[in-house]
């Protein structure tokens, strides 16, 4: 690998990583909101130091004759090539934000950590609430107050089909830091019938009591009944 | 002489650009976009902590005298091994940085044991990882606590045993690019070549662990969580699996509630020191002969030590 091909290629990726950060907003498909700015300045960088190498190669190329001196150390890694799959990946695939296929599995994984157990402020009567799934999920099974019991709630999330007949799950992804280490939250509808997988709808209902005090908790989706479905287009930010 | 990269590089972009506009429409397999949805995430938040690394790496080669090193560390490797255990504790960041920075090290004279050390402790027991473990545990202190001493105690087992075990034709001390003349020069040298080889490592890394993400389902964990030791182990292999930034790896720990507070502790302290993308990196950082040692025994001693330390404090 030339140098010339080196600082190309760092030209490449960078320019890769600051049309995702600082030129669109599909870094949301990967990362959290707050790590823009670290994108940015790592795909600056990179470009940066790929810019100055091809215009060293290019005064150094219009100088040959005088230029004699440390082009022994010109030959990089091969393995730097590998470098180049993400590219493909960012234009070619164009991946998605995590959908159904993540979130596919019937069995709901452990329950995402609830900040404070019991520590759920009541809910407005005789109005809708708006709330993340995984606020509407620890309400559901880590509140002893029963806070979710007869209110209105509104819950935004991708369709995930069920093997079940009678339900179908509105889902979203939890990120901690980036897409892979993404946790499903899934809550099943009932009483509605099921758009197309992977549409982002607006669920407003109430949440179905399971009128059981002790349950295998974490391996269950609460339910809630449906009253309307909207569909909405998809959020910019995918991940909750 | 007409080198042909250049070519094989324009070669690369027309495959882009024609790409882009043929293959795009065929390419919308589900499992296929999930897999590379977790590439690019890996890649692109590792990338920062990367470029981060290589730049402290290659400002150390290029601007801090060895000298700096010989009186800053103890004379005496054995010494010299916690105290560079222990200094890992001021680089924020996560494994991606430390390998390039330990490298960098060794390159300026550092003891090995004591870089490996270093390399060890730093994406673990750094501020802003024991913070966000702080926060992931809401409630339960005991767990940074727990996280931070188990994994300094690994560093600097894991340092000590090179440094009376290793032999030093295992370890390729990763070659400096000859001098380029200035100060500056030698800095854009080191660090294009830093970033380009730990890149395409990286990039190997992302690969294998987006894959083992989309082919092993998470219920066959799930079915080990309530037998003691297997779950320990069934946690530190997800763990290496899952490659998970060690500024991160916390809220997942935290997600796992059917697990037992050691085997947490066991992903905790494994994920920062021995994972796919990691020995990747150190594959070809260090070379083979030295993965193929070190890394087995830092998983053993990982899982060992969270073990112990777990039985003691959680």
């Amino acid at each position: 690998m030339s140098r010339l091909t080196q600082s190309l290629l760092l030209v490449l990726l960078g320019g890769a990583v600051l049309r995702i950060s600082l030129l669109s907003t599909t870094y949301l498909n990967y990362v959290k909101p707050g790590f823009r700015p670290f994108l940015v300045a790592a795909g600056l960088v990179v470009f940066v130091l790929g810019l100055v190498g091809v215009y060293q190669e290019w005064r150094k190329n219009s100088h040959e004759d005088e230029h004699e001196h440390g082009h022994g150390h010109g030959h990089g890694p091969g393995v730097a090539w590998l470098l180049t799959l993400p590219v493909f990946a960012i234009f070619l695939i164009a991946p998605p934000a995590l959908g159904a296929f993540a979130a596919r599995s019937e069995e709901v994984p452990a329950r995402p950590p609830v900040a404070a157990l019991d520590a759920y402020a009541p809910l407005a009567s005789g109005q809708v609430t708006a709330m993340p799934l995984g606020e509407f999920i620890g309400r559901a099974w880590g509140d002893s107050g029963r806070s979710l019991a007869g209110r209105q709630v509104r819950l935004t999330g991708f369709v995930v089909p069920s093997k079940k007949k009678d339900r179908w799950y509105v889902a979203r992804i939890q990120i901690a830091c980036c897409a892979a280490d993404g946790i499903p939250l899934k809550v099943a509808v009932l009483d509605a019938d099921a758009p197309p997988e992977n549409t982002w709808v607006e669920v407003t209902g109430t949440w179905v009591d399971p009128k059981l005090e002790e349950l295998p908790k974490g391996t269950v989706a609460p339910e809630l009944s449906a009253g309307s479905v909207t569909v909405i287009p998809a959020p910019v930010e995918p991940y909750e | 002489m007409a080198p042909v990269a250049p070519w094989l590089f324009a070669v690369i972009v027309g495959l882009l650009v024609f790409g882009r506009f043929v293959l795009s429409p065929y390419l919308t397999a589900p499992a296929l976009q999930t897999w590379a949805t977790i590439f690019v995430a890996i890649c692109v938040q590792a990338l920062p902590f990367l470029v981060f690394g290589v730049l402290l790496s290659a400002a150390i080669t290029a601007f801090v005298p060895p000298s700096f090193w010989t009186k800053a560390l103890p004379k005496r490797p054995i010494m010299a091994v916690p105290i560079a255990g222990a200094a890992g504790a001021v680089l924020p960041g996560c494994e991606c940085a430390s390998v390039p920075v330990a490298s960098g090290l060794m390159a300026r004279g550092v003891t090995p044991a004591a870089a490996l050390a270093f390399l060890l402790a730093s994406p673990a027991i750094n501020p802003v990882v024991v913070v966000a473990t702080v926060v992931a545990f809401p409630g339960q202190p005991m767990m940074a606590v727990a996280r931070f001493g188990a994994s300094l105690l690994v560093a600097v087992l894991a340092g000590w045993l090179w440094l009376r075990f290793g032999r030093s034709d295992w370890l390729r001390i990763p070659s400096r690019p000859a001098d380029a003349g200035s100060k500056w020069a030698n800095f854009r040298d080191a660090m294009q070549h830093d970033f380009l080889h730990a890149g395409g490592f990286l990039v190997v890394g992302g690969m294998t662990a987006a894959t083992m993400n989309v082919i092993v389902p998470r219920s066959w964990l799930d079915a080990v969580a309530g037998v003691p030791w297997l779950s320990v182990l069934a946690l530190a292999l997800l763990a290496v699996i899952l490659s998970i930034c060690s500024e991160a790896d916390a809220f997942v720990a935290a997600s796992l509630t059917s697990f037992s507070p050691t085997a947490r502790l066991a992903f905790l302290v494994v994920g920062p020191m021995v994972d796919l993308k990691l020995i990747a990196l150190q594959t070809g950082t260090f070379g083979r002969r030295f993965a193929v040692r070190f890394v087995p025994v830092t998983f053993a001693l990982a899982v060992l030590v969270s073990v112990a330390v777990g039985g003691v404090l959680l």
